[in-house]
């Protein structure tokens, strides 16, 4: 690609007139981002599309509160005058003041979690053979599938990142993602499947995880779901499955760990440090330092270096999730969770890749030992409130279990939980431990980031399922 | 830069894409100034000031198509990103739905979108609202201790649209919204509730003071929640809720999931599905509306489309593209390369939400609900909520960490009243409505 948009001597001045009405901290986040995507419907490449943004925001921090503007035009010009809007922020406040430190050179070196070697998108003859070869697995392997829909991601992120402390960091980060959904139909029932994987990594990764895999496995769970039952209504014991089931940390405890909602007093978590808040058998991480998982990176959107972070350990509460700003007010250091969605928005702390790790229980003894309960093996999504820590998910694929066997599938439904009520019932942790395939994008205030999930099986000793068959 | 700089560069846009080779081509430029301010306690927390722009077009090749995005325009940015677009597009099935609207599709039309009062406000007016709703969050209730922050934005948008087949066209629109996110104590929970209104016009913003009640009354409204028990009963969704059931609806309407069998209406047209109340309209020309648009993201006029008449299906959603492939007409709901609502609403009854709450025996008030949809195909609804019991036509004790749960169709079939407290305050909007039953699901004890 073509060379830095940002200089540390642009970037010197934009922070110096950053700082100049007062603040305690500025930072300029300078972003070029080059995605390529390819639809496939009804057995042919439908659409093809090319997105190529630049842009750069300018912050100022002062005390809680941020001043930000953005602007696609680079040049120092309008650039500065962005700096300048940020900077009202101080003008209202009018409190603290500080200097911007010399900038170093722009640091390029980091050990890598993955290929930042490669600048381009890859060549778009590889994306569509890909998307075929998902189409005829997916149609050859179950007949009553009637509609196969397959999509494929690969994105560059470039960014550069200059701070008021003297640090100007670069980054290139890639990604990229397969899904493939399929559609099962016998007379007006209908089955939906879907499966995706991909990661920080090129398309070489479906050398090994291929497309005729994650298409046969989106088949399978659509003719799954278009002949599981009714769901039953009420409260079960569960299992819930290992792997995608990590999108029941994500929602249950990880949010509720987020800086901003603890330096507020807003979570249900706050000030609650060293406190017991889940059976002594969950133990649950944080980590944007997994080689090219969705939710990592060589550093976070604000430069900090991202880590391991423990957030419960054996059931105690050990640690929140923390950007710049939050671990400051907290009296506190920056965990490398401050991420944005882009230039256009302000950066947040935000989980990475959140995961347990395994116990010891084999998953068929965690069946054996479940009379009447629900067996939910993987999720298409979840959602929490943070305050009261209520939250669900909807299962992808699910199933009775009766009297320690495994039953008839049943249709999609929604679990509802207590983050804490449901953390302090889990009565087991299997010995399976995965992440889950990548896939996974995290919604909050209205920004989306990439994240990771983990989890071996856990049995909770119920929950309540939203079926619709009275009990 | 002006509308009439927007459109110049669309137009040049669409020459250099034909210049390039493009058999057909269209560009939209968007332009916005935004405004975003949010306050906590006595602060303001954050403010954001940015002009923003970018640039989408669709190129078509002998039949195949690519899209383009981007912030850059420059002559030699579109001649770099067009090229490789292009290049894309040979790799694209030849479809013979694919291509522009019929210019005779194109008309002219002026829908009156802009406040001149959101633009000419001045950042002391901005912050003096948000100051007023933090103000009022904490005045309104003594068991309010804290906030999640109260917002404001507002935007002037352009936009933009030049097509290969003479259409020029553009218009602009401004937004303002407003919102609360008041917190209260309760043990170690704390209760919190999201409450806002948006609307194109300053004057019909509702105003701080009762915006920040509305908050509070949702959010202290729940103290002492319980979880109910396993049951079937009623269901009163609350306005806000309705509308987020029709987001779901909206989804199985779409065109685009229709033809690709992921909707449970498809096949369904002429079909009587919902009750005789089920009466919903999709309608981009309402004036003043935040939905409402003069054209669609196609240049086609917006227009007033029968989705649901007396229970029977009428019509789906149709961009162009959709509407050649299932023989039928654009409905103008083109959206950022997709099929997206204009104002789908559900048509309001006469009585009001407490008279039909009055005249429910035994059912739920769900004020909120959470999780999302992933059931167009199966036609499934099963969402987590928290609501009101309903006792002898009375609001009663409060009650949460419940789901409700019904295949769509009975849904439909179930609604027997309406309320009449429609508002326009997004794309998707409805009354307060029941439905005679639905599965709860809560403990374990049976009622």
């Amino acid at each position: 690609m073509a060379n830095d948009p940002l200089t540390a001597r642009g970037a010197q001045r934009i922070l110096d007139r950053a700082l100049r009405d007062g603040g305690l901290y500025a930072d300029v986040f300078c972003e070029r981002r080059s995605t390529v995507q390819m639809r496939l419907q009804e057995g042919a490449i439908h659409e093809a599309g090319l997105a190529q943004t630049l842009g750069a925001g300018v912050r100022v921090v002062v005390g809680e509160s941020a001043g930000y503007a953005y602007t696609e035009d680079l040049t120092e010009e309008r650039l500065i005058e962005a700096a300048g809007r940020a900077a009202a922020i101080a003008r209202l406040t009018a409190e603290g003041s500080a200097r911007a430190a010399r900038l170093d050179s722009l640091d390029r070196a980091r050990d890598a979690l993955y290929d930042r070697a490669r600048t381009e998108n890859a060549a778009p003859a590889l994306f569509a053979a890909l998307l075929e070869r998902a189409d005829i697995a997916a149609r050859a392997n179950e007949p009553r599938v009637v509609a196969v829909n397959a999509h494929i991601v690969d994105e560059v992120q470039e960014l550069w990142i200059a701070r008021s402390d003297g640090s100007f960091r670069f980054d290139r980060r890639p990604m990229v993602t397969l899904g493939v959904q399929c559609i099962a139909r016998a007379g007006r029932e209908r089955g939906t499947g879907y499966c995706a994987d991909g990661g920080r990594t090129s398309i070489g990764f479906f050398d090994s995880t291929t497309p005729e895999e994650l298409a046969r496995e989106a088949a399978r769970v659509a003719a799954v779901n278009l002949d599981a039952r009714p769901a039953p209504a009420g409260e079960f014991e569960t299992l819930i499955g290992a792997g995608g089931g990590g999108v029941l940390l994500h929602e249950a405890v990880g949010h509720g760990l987020e800086g901003d909602f603890n330096r507020r007093g807003v979570s249900l978590y706050s000030g609650r440090i060293g406190e017991r808040v889940a059976s002594e058998c969950v133990t649950i991480y944080d980590d944007g330092d997994l080689p090219e998982e969705r939710g990592s990176a060589s550093f976070d959107d604000e430069g900090t270096t991202c880590g391991h972070t423990v957030l419960v350990e054996r059931g105690v509460l050990r640690g929140y999730l923390h950007d710049e700003l939050n671990a400051r007010l907290m009296g506190m250091r920056s965990t490398g969770n401050g991420r944005r969605q882009s230039f256009r928005h302000l950066p947040e702390p935000r989980m990475c890749n959140t995961y347990m790790p395994p116990g010891e229980a084999p998953l068929d003894e965690m069946i054996a030992s479940v009379r009447d309960g629900i067996y939910a093996k993987s999720f298409a999504g979840g959602q929490v409130d943070i305050g009261k820590g209520d939250f669900v998910f909807m299962i992808a694929e699910g199933y009775r279990i009766e009297r320690g066997r495994l039953g008839a599938a049943v249709k999609n439904a929604t679990i509802v939980g207590n983050g804490p009520d449901a953390m302090t019932k889990v009565t087991a942790v299997g010995n399976d431990a995965r992440l889950a395939r990548r896939h996974y994008t995290c919604g909050k205030g209205g920004q989306y980031v990439p994240v990771g999930v983990g989890m071996p099986t856990l049995k909770v000793s119920a929950m309540s399922l939203g079926g619709t068959e009275g009990a | 830069m002006r509308e009439e700089e927007a459109r110049d560069r669309a137009k040049r846009a669409v020459e250099i894409a034909v210049t390039a080779g493009a058999s057909d081509a269209e560009a939209r430029i968007v332009l916005a100034r935004r405004f975003n301010a949010q306050a906590r306690g006595e602060r303001i927390t954050k403010l954001d000031a940015s002009d923003g722009r970018s640039l989408s077009m669709r190129l078509f090749l002998d039949g195949r198509k690519a899209t383009l995005a981007g912030t850059h325009w420059s002559d030699e940015d579109i001649r770099a990103g067009v090229s490789a677009a292009l290049e894309q597009a040979r790799y694209a099935g030849v479809d013979p739905y694919a291509g522009l609207p019929d210019p005779s599709e194109i008309a002219d039309r002026q829908l009156d979108l802009y406040d001149e009062n959101v633009e000419r406000r001045g950042d002391d007016e901005r912050l003096d609202d948000v100051r007023d709703v933090e103000r009022s969050i904490r005045a309104a209730d003594a068991r309010i201790d804290n906030s999640n922050g109260s917002s404001y934005h507002d935007a002037c948008v352009t936009m933009a649209l030049a097509n290969s087949r003479g259409a020029l066209r553009s218009y602009r629109g401004t937004q303002v919204a407003l919102s609360a996110s008041p917190v209260a104590s309760e043990g170690a929970y704390r209760r919190t509730a999201h409450y806002g209104d948006a609307s194109r016009f300053l004057s019909r913003l509702e105003a701080p003071g009762a915006l920040a009640r509305e908050a509070v009354r949702r959010t202290v409204l729940f103290c002492g929640a319980s979880k109910p028990p396993t049951q079937t009963t009623a269901i009163v969704f609350d306005r806000e809720v309705a509308a987020a059931l029709l987001g779901d609806l909206f989804a199985a309407c779409n065109a685009s999931n229709v033809a690709v069998g992921n909707s449970w209406l498809a096949g369904r047209i002429g079909e009587r599905i919902g009750s005789d109340s089920l009466e919903i309209h999709d309608d981009g020309t309402i004036p003043g509306a935040l939905g409402s648009s003069p054209f669609d993201d196609e240049g086609v006029p917006t227009q007033r489309t029968t989705v649901f008449e007396r229970g029977t299906l009428r019509s789906f959603l149709f961009d162009t593209y959709y509407a050649r492939r299932l023989g039928a007409r654009s409905t103008g709901n083109a959206s950022g390369g997709g099929i997206g609502p204009n104002t789908f609403f559900l048509a309001p009854g006469e009585r009001t939400l407490e008279a039909l709450v009055a005249a429910t025996t035994r059912g739920i008030l769900v004020m909120e609900t959470i999780g999302f949809a992933t059931e167009h195909a199966s036609g499934l609804y099963s969402r987590g909520a928290r609501g009101i019991m309903i006792r002898d036509g009375e609001l009663a004790e409060p009650i949460e960490e419940f789901t409700i749960a019904a295949p769509f169709p009975e849904i439909l079939a179930g609604i027997d009243a309406v309320a009449n407290d429609l508002k326009f305050d997004g794309s998707i909007a409805s009354p307060s409505f029941r439905v005679a039953e639905m599965q709860v699901s809560g403990s374990l004890s049976a009622p």
